[in-house]
Order: C-alpha cells, then structure tokens, then sequence
C-alpha cells in the first residue's frame, strides 16, 4: 500500500492532506490519489471486520476522505471521466429520519468507488422505486433504526415486484432492529450486520 | 379490591423490584420493563394523545395494568408535550405535530455547540447552556431578551410545574388504585453523550476526540457535577426507585477510546449517586460487549442495566451478571414478528442461564416496542411465570425509604445564590428561613429546566 494508503487507514488526518498536496504538486493525477485513497479505505473496512476498529474510527476514516475529495472531486471533474464501481440506492425508510447509520454505509460506500445515490432519511417507499429504475441501480439499501418500519421495509420490497423491478435490483436491509428475522419478513435479500459487511455486500452484487 | 390489598401489591412488587436491582434473594422473577412503548398504544391511543393527553395516557396505563397485572413496574413515556412547543424544542420531533399521530418521537442531533466553544463550556456550563446553547436549540428563544423569547420562558416554566404535577398525579393514582410502582424516577445523561448528544452530535465529537481530546475530557469533567445535580433534582426523594440514565454513544466507541473518554467521568456521576443513597438504572444501548467489564467496579447490585438487542445477553449474564442486576434478552423482532411459541422458548433459555444466582428482568432490549403483538407479550408474561419462579416462601417488601440521609447528598445547585440575592436586598428583617427555603427551591428547580434539555 502506498503511504497515502497507510495514512488514511492509520487515521493521520493532517498526513493525509499534506500527502495529498505534495502528491499533486509533484504532478500525480487525482485518479491515482484517489485509487489511493480506496485501498486506504478498504483497509479501515478489513480493520473494522477484525474488531480492531469501531464505528467511531470509520466515521473519522470518512470525515479525512470528504476533506481530502472536496479537494480532488473539482480536479477529476476535469480530468478523464473514471468509471464507478457501481449505483448504490440508499436511504432510511419512511417514518424514520434517523441517519448516522445510512451515511456511515453511505460513505464508506462512496470511498470504495461506488456511485451512491442517498435518498435521505424518511423516504417513501415510490421515492426508492423511481430512483431504482431511474438509475438502474442493481442495489437498493434501506437503513432503519426504529422498530415500526419493519412493515414499510416489505411494503417497499412488494412495490419492486409490482413495478417489475424485482429481478433487477437486490435489495439490502441494516440498521440496529434489523437481522434475519426481519429481512425474512421483508423480503429483502440481504441483512447488512455492519456498515463494512454492507458494502462487501455491494462489492458481491457488482462483482 | 380494598384499598389495603393495593397497598400490599404495591410493597410486594416494589419489593420484588428493589430486591432484584440489589442482587437479594427473591421470590420470582420480576416483570420490570423500563419503558414499555407497548403498553402507551394497547389501549388504543395515538402516540400524540399519549404526549398531549395525560388522562389519555393515565388511562392507558390503567387499562394495560388490568390485563396484564403480572407486570411489577410501569412507565412507557416521560414527554408532555406541551412543555416542548412553548420554547420550540428543536431536538425532538414528537408524534401528532412533526410525525404522524401514530409514529413514535424521535431525537434530531445537530452542531448546536461549535467546535471552539468548549474553553466556555468548560469555564461555567451553566453559563454557556444559558447564554449560548439554549437559544440555539429552543426556537422561541432565537432572539434572547425579545418579548417573544420572554414570554416563551415564561410559559415553559408553567408548563413544566404542569408536567411535575402531572408526572406526581399519575404515580399517585397507579400506586392507589393500581398498586403499581415505577421503574424509574429521574433522569441524567454521561458527560460525554450529555455533550455528544444534544450539544455537538456524533460526528463532531468522533472527530474531537481526535482533533481536541483534552478539551472533550476537561468537558466531561466540567459536566459531572451538573449531571449528579440533574439526578438528584429529579430523582425520587425516598429513595424507592432507581434514576434513568440512557447510554448512546459508547456503541460507537472503541474499547480504548471508552475507556479514555467516556468512563472516567460517566463513572463519578455513578459512584456520587451510589454515596447519595441512589441505584441507577442504565440502558447500555447498542453492543456494550467491549464496556460493561467496567460496571464491575461499583458496588454490587447499584446499577440495572438494560442490555440492548444488539449486545448478546448470554455473555453478559456470564461477566457481569453475577454483580449488577440485567435487563434484556428478547429481541425487538420476536416480539413483533415473532410467534409465542418461539417467546416461550426464549424466556426458557433466558431463565435457564440466570439461574438462581444472576438477577435478570426478562425485557426487550431496552423497551418493549410499540408493536409488540399482544399474544407474544401476553407468551413472555407466562413464560416468565412459568420459569422465572425462586423460592415462593420469601414474601418480597420495599427496602426502608431514604436508606441514606438525606444530607449526605450533594446540596443542589443554584444559579443565583441566596446570599447573592440577599445581599442585594440589604439583609432582610423577618424570618430568613421563610423566605430562603422557597427563593432556593425555586431556583433549583429552574437549575434543573435548563439541564434537562440535554436528555
């Protein structure tokens, strides 16, 4: 891994930066700091999979990865376009408007190159719909933290198959009330336990 | 039912309760949920009437008491509303008014504290609240000292000596007429959510415990003594029921940053209220796993803890049950999707691994949701009946009230002293007493409203 790499995975925000400018003068593109910075990203994800960080050090993974992209996201506008991983439909379920857990799925998902198209928190079920065949976007991942929406979360997956969208999207469910049980009722066809194993999920689908 | 026989379930159900929290021999298990949202709609109400209606919600409780008199304790909400709308509370979203009628209140975080306002806080907190957070959060007072902001405090001081006679009112007529106790009365926050909360939110306090750490652990420090004076000024002054303290932060911490941040002054808060003659009942929220190792070093049987769905209950009866008393064990989706056959199995396995030794309140975790279907809790009840039984010659009673006195307790904090206000009166001529006592306890009950905002 290069040193941008090891700076964001070991949370040195002020290296970070300064690597990432230095890199830049030194005349690096944005699309290979940026390819850095995934697999700085990538191996936070690996770290929080072994237990030996927490939610707390992946939020801070991507509050470094939003300073340093708002930095990049003009320089890669100009530049060549790249590719994305993938389109990730993404928002919390109506009647819910929390959101911790959505954006940290959110951002973890955008630093491992995926284009993610967050709805926002209290979403109702046609919103997720159109934004699915708007997109064509082979995930949709609603996040919960209340225990009442378990309904609306098979109500959304039922309005899918209605509109004939079932077989093209695989739909992803997480958030602190969710588990097999549930996404059993739903009829999703993924329980996210974590934030990291909701987007290995996403890396599953796409791969 | 004669009133003594109300009487006497209400000693044997407070007993039991009390017995369970301080690790002693009892009779069955208890059914002591801390907040049961099932039993605010299962008489049919709205959340809205709930919050907006005590007799609605007084009713409510009555008609969930009648058919499920094993329960021992009661409470499901704590919020009347009203109370919220005259300042514009801008931390809640409450059913009925943002959300539909039927929705459960939710809790909005925000930046409401800047990034460089900790030295403030740390200097005066109850200054900095006054001065700077309050306004920030309450919408009426956007412009401080306007006629509108004035009149707003005006009316939220009236609307919460309402909300205390209501809060009285509804524990009189459960005890009198029900023969039910509380799980809980009073409330606080740990200094570190106290501040992560309400004040700076999540995310800017993950990246100040990175970017500003000292600050973040001199301001939990400055926070401690406010939060035993929020506990005490709520709290039950017999001393019968534990005080509520929600945990919301510690899931998202690592062990080492727990342990650097979060405990040190989490723990004071804990051990003052434990030298107050206090327990306290803790909802350890989300995966406590990495933390509760830490609740093993107060006293036996001082702290409740309520352990969440996401935390595995199994492991927790074997490390920490043993000293402090659990809560929890049925997962959220069991008792909503669930069947009550599967409800029976669990409160089987559940009652199974506490043994007679452990102390465990078989509970969802930390609540009982509003959805609940009524045969799975009615399964629970039985089940817990049916499992949950120790040694039916023990006859449970309340421990004595006030079992510590009263002047061992911190004195409360004031924001303008009696002396202050003296002086500037130039001494005063008749009984001093008549008029300090109330000048004093007014002031510490308008010490209390501002702090109570960070819940």
């Amino acid at each position: 891994m290069s040193d941008i790499a090891n700076a964001l995975r070991d949370l040195k925000e002020d290296e970070v930066k300064k690597l990432v400018d230095q890199r830049l003068a030194a005349g690096d593109t944005p699309v290979s700091l940026l390819a850095e910075l995934n697999q700085g990203m990538v191996a936070v994800g690996e770290l929080f999979s072994e237990k030996k960080y927490f939610i707390s050090q992946l939020i801070f993974s991507a509050e470094i990865l939003k300073n340093v992209m708002a930095k990049l996201e003009p320089l890669l506008q100009a530049g060549p376009q790249t590719e994305s991983k993938g389109k990730v439909v993404i928002g919390t379920v109506k009647g819910d408007i929390h959101d911790i857990g959505k954006n940290i799925v959110a951002a973890l998902l955008k630093g491992a190159g995926f284009e993610v198209i967050d709805l926002g928190v209290d979403v109702p079920g046609e919103k997720f719909i159109q934004a699915v065949k708007d997109s064509g976007a082979k995930v949709l991942g609603m996040s919960a933290l209340l225990n009442f929406t378990y309904p609306e979360m098979k109500t959304v997956v039922e309005s899918l198959a209605a509109a004939g969208l079932r077989d093209t999207v695989k739909v992803m469910i997480g958030g602190a009330p969710c588990n097999e049980q549930v996404r059993a009722f739903t009829g999703a066809d993924y329980y996210a336990a974590d934030a990291v194993a909701g987007v290995n999920i996403c890396q599953q689908i796409y791969a | 039912m004669p009133n003594v026989d109300l009487q006497e379930l209400f000693n044997q159900r407070l007993g039991r309760y009390q017995a369970a929290i301080a690790m002693d021999p009892l009779d069955r298990m208890p059914v002591a949920c801390g907040s049961n949202y099932f039993a605010e709609v299962y008489s049919g109400n709205t959340n809205q009437q709930t919050i907006y209606d005590p007799a609605k919600w007084l009713e409510a409780e009555m008609t969930f008491i009648r058919d499920f008199p094993e329960v021992d304790v009661l409470r499901n909400s704590r919020i009347y509303a009203p109370m919220f709308d005259a300042i514009n509370c801008l931390t809640y979203r409450l059913p009925g008014r943002d959300l539909p009628a039927r929705t459960q209140f939710q809790f909005v975080e925000q930046e409401y504290m800047k990034a460089d306002e900790y030295d403030q806080l740390i200097e005066n907190p109850s200054l900095y609240v006054i001065n700077t957070w309050l306004p920030r959060i309450m919408g009426e007072l956007a412009e401080p000292g306007s006629a509108r902001a004035t009149m707003a405090l005006i009316k939220a001081g009236m609307t919460q000596m309402q909300t205390g006679e209501i809060m009285r009112t509804r524990g009189i007529r459960l005890q009198n007429e029900c023969g039910m106790p509380q799980p809980m009365a009073g409330f606080f926050l740990a200094p570190f959510d106290a501040i992560a909360d309400a004040m700076r939110g999540l995310t800017a306090t993950m990246m100040d415990m990175y970017r500003q750490p000292e600050k973040l652990k001199r301001a939990c420090d400055a926070m401690v003594d406010e939060m035993v004076n929020l506990a005490l000024s709520t709290g039950d002054p017999f001393r019968r029921y534990p005080i509520f303290v929600p945990t919301h932060k510690p899931m998202f911490l690592s062990p080492e940053q727990f342990d650097e941040f979060y405990w040190p002054s989490f723990k004071a808060v804990l051990q003052k209220l434990n030298q107050a003659g206090y327990a306290v009942r803790a909802y350890l929220e989300g995966d406590w796993g990495q933390h509760w190792k830490h609740l093993l070093e107060l006293p036996k049987g001082s702290v409740l803890c309520d352990i969440d769905s996401q935390g595995d209950i199994f492991k927790a009866l074997d490390e920490l049950g043993h000293h402090q008393c659990l809560a929890g064990g049925v997962a959220d989706s069991v008792l909503i999707l669930g069947t009550p056959q599967e409800m029976r199995e669990q409160v089987k396995r559940l009652c199974e691994a506490a043994g007679k030794d452990k102390r465990l309140l078989i509970n969802g975790g930390c609540n009982i949701p509003y959805d609940t279907k009524p045969e799975n809790y009615r399964a629970m009840l039985d089940a817990i009946m049916e499992f949950g039984q120790y040694d039916s010659s023990l006859k449970p009673a309340p421990r004595p009230e006030g079992i510590v006195p009263f002047q061992s307790a911190p004195a409360r904090k004031v924001f303008t002293s009696w002396e202050t206000r003296k002086a500037e009166w130039g001494g005063v001529q008749g009984d001093e007493q008549l008029i300090r006592e109330p000048w004093e306890r007014f002031e510490a009950m308008a010490y209390a409203f501002i702090w109570q905002w960070v819940l």
